[in-house]
């Protein structure tokens, strides 16, 4: 693994995420966030269900738009004027990919090769250039056998190979997965595991949302943990994040009594100071 | 209601085909300017809706099952354009793939189903519940009635295009070419269980959705509101529908009154098919002339002795009817389809005009 | 509900008494439910199999998806053209023979042709052969009345009798609907759903109306999918059985639950869609190229269409 990509944050920051908040109707889904997210950077949003980590996934793909507080997105306000102009539009979708977590909706089209073939379609590229983007991706995800199959008959994990797939094919350097493994079977797991460290040793930047602490320990080289009150908890490596007993109890991420038992006798919870809000930016 | 290929002369299905491209064209507008991008997802799954919705069977009382087709209920969620389009797709899917309904016939299904059906069942709906509280019995109810409206003047529709065919396309012999049973016979076979049973039902299962949606998801009975109040730059539609109301209405009368409508179009033509057009409406005066003793219908008369040997017609002139009527029959919906689309090309163009000025 | 409160007895079984016992017999009450749990799966299985038959090498399968639909759609026009009925049936005789040199089990093709909407236009259509209903020379006096006989206004005539024109139209009737729904037949289970609908674009249909269909086709098994969720969840819960009223009350909420999914669902999929590049105007691409032997097929329709169309109007 190459962690010395990770620090880098030569470049310009690729997110840029400035006291966000967010509500649907009457919810709070996000209460003034703000983070950075550098260039290469391997990141993981941890987050209980309902704590808005979904929500700032979006936000960061501009596909929903902050109620207050700015984003900036590979140098530019990341906005839904901004992205009317179709030359940052098209530049845009093609430097970020989405990965959703249901696969459902991210898969329309009536079959697996066409669900490959719509990103670099409508992103303007050659007949010849989509083709061969097709065939390569099919190829490194292994989906040869399901090219002409519709998704209705796929199995889930399946499905999320080729979710992933249709983003790969974009060719993006920003990859944004929503809770990529939940519900799928511990080989998908550890194949998504993969694939997420192969494209950040190729210099993608990768930001995972989950509330699966394994897989954060796993796939990520810095850890944010969005709170119960939607705001930002704590950040850090994973191996300090991870072992703050309290934080992770506040954030609802562990339950008090799930681990007492494993625990009792080695139990040595890291002394951490709470970073809150606005605290430890990177960049 | 979904007509099979092989009940209808391609004169009607080319005919409502020919009707039902303008209205696509003013949906398809219409949507676009409403929803713009988001429209290909939200009438897609309104389809897909459409379609599992006509695959629920509902319990009737008998022991007996039924569908629903929804129209109503989605025109009211996804607005009455967008209900048209995702109406049709899912009609579509049904005849390409499963054989509901013919591939000839699907012109006719659409109008039928997916534009009667649920523009009738809105804007009954947005008449009888105008003013109503938000949570007024009387929005559910004008929900089931506007269902009930829409679909049995959709079934009174494809009625009068069966009906049409018995009364018209009959080979030389009089054996029936299409659709054997004539307007006297197919209105009421079509209508009696039509209002009687599955007008009910839509219309029970419309205000039974309608009060789940009010408890459980009420902002999406609202959702439609906030597509309208944000669209800009209207298309107007009202002429386009005045004139397939006329269109409508005058299109059967056209064909009882043979000596009057259709004989402005082209005199050639109509002199032959009063030969046995007469004939056939005839006995379909005749037979209600129990119900109706002291009405004289004189288009009919005046046919009648127009044609000198009313009851024995040669069976040369009625060779000569049919070929005569299509031919007839093709230009003037050619005529009309053609007139419909382009009022529509010139409204659309107006209304875009003005919005560039605006 | 705490994780740490111990679980009731009714969940865990002590001291409850299971009801083993059920009635057998009471299955016509469910059978609302039963039959679209049916008719759902049924749905899918036959899709499922289309497919299969459609990736199978065969003479339909390796046309030109767009010649075959122009030539599948003139022979319906033809069939719904003719006026008599004996020039119906060598176009029936020339779906079978399609359907054979595709690789299609007869078998199977005429069962599932005939088995629905045949049956039911012979339901349809059998009163319009009696003169009461539709008068005409009597083929096979039934009843003789010996005098005029009225019911109501309409006056049935002074027999009963089964007529040379209606058995005509019966005939000419059945034979048009059994082909036309066999062309349909053939073209839906030799072509793969997605070229089916970019074929579409030969007649001009507006790319985004290709979208959508495509789109809704493959919605439609994801909401098949929650539908039937809904009904198996309500099925294996079932005790005892349910009035006709209740049945109704949630086929309503079901439906609506769906229809609120659904539509949510539909924001996430618009979502999906905008990431990945679309702005409202869909690119479709395909790689239909024409070869051939599909002009050659295409010119035997239409020399076929043009002999019996001419056969038809010669004939009268």
């Amino acid at each position: 693994m190459a962690d010395t990509t990770a620090d880098t944050g030569a470049g310009a920051p690729v997110f840029r995420v400035d006291s966000v908040s967010y509500r649907y109707r009457e919810t709070v889904a996000l209460a003034g966030v703000s983070l950075t997210i550098g260039a290469g950077e391997r990141v993981a949003l941890l987050g209980a269900n309902g704590s808005g980590k979904s929500t700032l996934l979006k936000m960061l793909d501009g596909l929903i738009f902050p109620d207050q507080g700015h984003i900036r997105a590979l140098g530019h306000e990341l906005s839904a004027e901004a992205l009317k102009d179709d030359g940052f539009s098209r530049m845009f979708r093609q430097q970020v990919g989405f990965v959703f977590q249901n696969s459902d909706a991210q898969l329309f089209s009536p079959s697996v090769r066409e669900e490959i073939a719509f990103g670099p379609l409508h992103l303007g590229l050659s007949l010849e250039e989509v083709g061969r983007r097709v065939d390569d991706t099919l190829h490194i995800m292994g989906l040869e056998q399901l090219a002409d199959r519709p998704p209705y008959n796929l199995s889930g994990g399946e499905k999320k190979k080729v979710a992933l797939a249709s983003v790969l094919a974009i060719s993006p350097d920003v990859f944004l997965f929503d809770e990529p493994t939940a519900g799928l079977d511990p080989k998908t797991v550890s194949f998504l595991e993969r694939m997420v460290l192969q494209l950040s040793d190729a210099g993608k930047t990768v930001v995972t949302a989950t509330q699966d602490l394994e897989l954060a320990r796993v796939i990520a080289e810095r850890v944010l943990v969005l709170g119960e009150d939607h705001r930002l908890a704590g950040e850090g490596p994973p191996d300090e994040v991870l072992t703050d007993r309290e934080l992770l109890l506040s954030s609802n991420l562990i339950h008090d009594h799930s681990h007492r038992h494993d625990e009792r006798g080695l139990e040595h919870i890291h002394p951490h100071s709470h970073l809150t809000d606005h605290g430890h930016q990177h960049g | 209601m979904h007509i099979p290929d092989g009940y209808l002369s391609p004169q009607t299905a080319g005919g409502l085909w020919a009707l039902m491209v303008p209205v696509w064209y003013a949906a398809g507008y219409k949507v676009k300017k409403t929803l713009s991008a988001r429209q290909a997802p939200l009438v897609a799954i309104a389809a897909a809706f459409s379609f599992v919705i006509m695959m629920f069977n509902l319990p009737l009382p008998g022991g007996t099952t039924g569908h629903a087709v929804g129209g109503t209920i989605i025109a009211i969620i996804i607005g009455p354009w967008a209900a048209v389009i995702a109406i049709s797709v899912s009609l579509t899917i049904q005849a390409l793939f499963f054989g509901d309904g013919g591939i000839l016939a699907l012109g006719a299904n659409c109008f039928n189903i997916g534009f009667v059906l649920p523009v009738t069942g809105y804007y009954t709906y947005r008449l009888l519940s105008r003013g109503a509280a938000e949570d007024s019995p009387r929005r559910w109810f004008a929900a089931g009635i506007g269902a009930y409206v829409g679909l049995n003047l959709a079934a009174l529709i494809t009625a009068v295009e069966f009906g049409l065919q018995g009364d018209l396309f009959k080979a030389a012999d009089g054996s029936a070419l299409y659709s054997p049973y004539g307007l006297s016979t197919a209105i009421p076979a079509m209508m009696i269980p039509h209002m009687a049973v599955v007008g009910v039902i839509e219309a029970v299962m419309t205000s039974l959705i309608f009060v789940f949606l009010l408890r459980n998801n009420p902002s999406l009975l609202h959702s439609y509101d906030g597509i309208r109040a944000a669209a800009t730059g209207r298309l107007q539609l009202k002429p386009l529908l005045i004139g397939m109301a006329l269109l409508l209405v005058c299109v059967p009368l056209g064909l009882l009154a043979t000596g009057s409508a259709w004989g402005e179009w082209g005199a050639e033509e109509i002199q032959a098919d009063v030969g046995y057009v007469p004939q056939g409406m005839d006995r379909y005066l005749g037979r209600w002339s129990g119900i109706l003793p002291d009405y004289a219908f004189p288009a009919a008369e005046e046919a009648d002795t127009g044609e000198e040997p009313a009851g024995a017609v040669s069976l040369e002139g009625v060779k000569e009817s049919v070929p005569g009527y299509m031919v007839s029959g093709v230009v003037g919906l050619a005529l009309v389809g053609g007139l419909a689309w382009f009022s529509t090309r010139l409204l659309t163009r107006r209304s875009r005009k003005k919005e560039q000025l605006d | 509900m705490t994780e740490d409160a111990a679980l009731p007895d009714w969940l865990t079984g002590h001291g409850r008494k299971r009801s083993r016992d059920w009635t057998p017999g009471d299955s016509r009450r469910q059978s609302a439910i039963a039959g679209t749990l049916l008719g759902l799966s049924r749905l899918v299985r036959d899709s499922v199999f289309s497919e299969k038959i459609a990736s199978r090498p065969g003479l339909l399968q390796n046309l030109d998806p767009r010649i075959k639909l122009v030539g599948m759609l003139s022979l319906l026009v033809t069939v719904s053209l003719l006026r008599n009925w004996y020039l119906i049936l060598p176009l029936y005789g020339f779906t079978l023979v399609m359907a054979a040199a595709s690789r299609i089990s007869l078998k199977l093709y005429i069962r599932r042709v005939w088995l629905f909407v045949p049956i039911f236009t012979a339901i349809i259509v059998f009163p319009s052969l009696f003169n009461v209903v539709r008068p005409g020379d009597p083929l096979w006096v039934i009843r003789d009345f010996g005098h005029q006989v009225t019911l109501g206004p309409w006056s049935l005539g002074t027999s009963l009798a089964i007529t040379y024109q209606g058995v005509k139209g019966a005939v000419l009737l059945i034979l048009r609907v059994v082909t036309s729904v066999s062309l349909g037949v053939l073209l839906a289970l030799t072509t793969r759903w997605a070229d089916l609908l970019k074929s579409l674009r030969v007649f001009h249909i507006p790319r985004v109306f290709v979208l959508i269909l495509s789109m809704t086709y493959r919605y439609i098994f994801l909401l098949l999918a929650m539908a039937e969720d809904i009904f198996t969840a309500r099925t294996s819960r079932m005790v005892g059985p349910s009035s006709p009223r209740e049945d109704r009350r949630f086929i309503a909420s079901s439906m609506g639950t769906l229809l609120g999914k659904s539509h949510a669902f539909s924001d996430e999929v618009y979502g999906a869609m905008v990431s990945r590049g679309y702005n409202g105007e869909p690119v479709i691409s395909h790689s239909f190229r024409t070869r051939p032997a599909d002009w050659f097929w295409l010119a035997s329709v239409t020399l076929a269409i043009a002999i019996i169309i001419g056969g038809d109007r010669l004939l009268g």
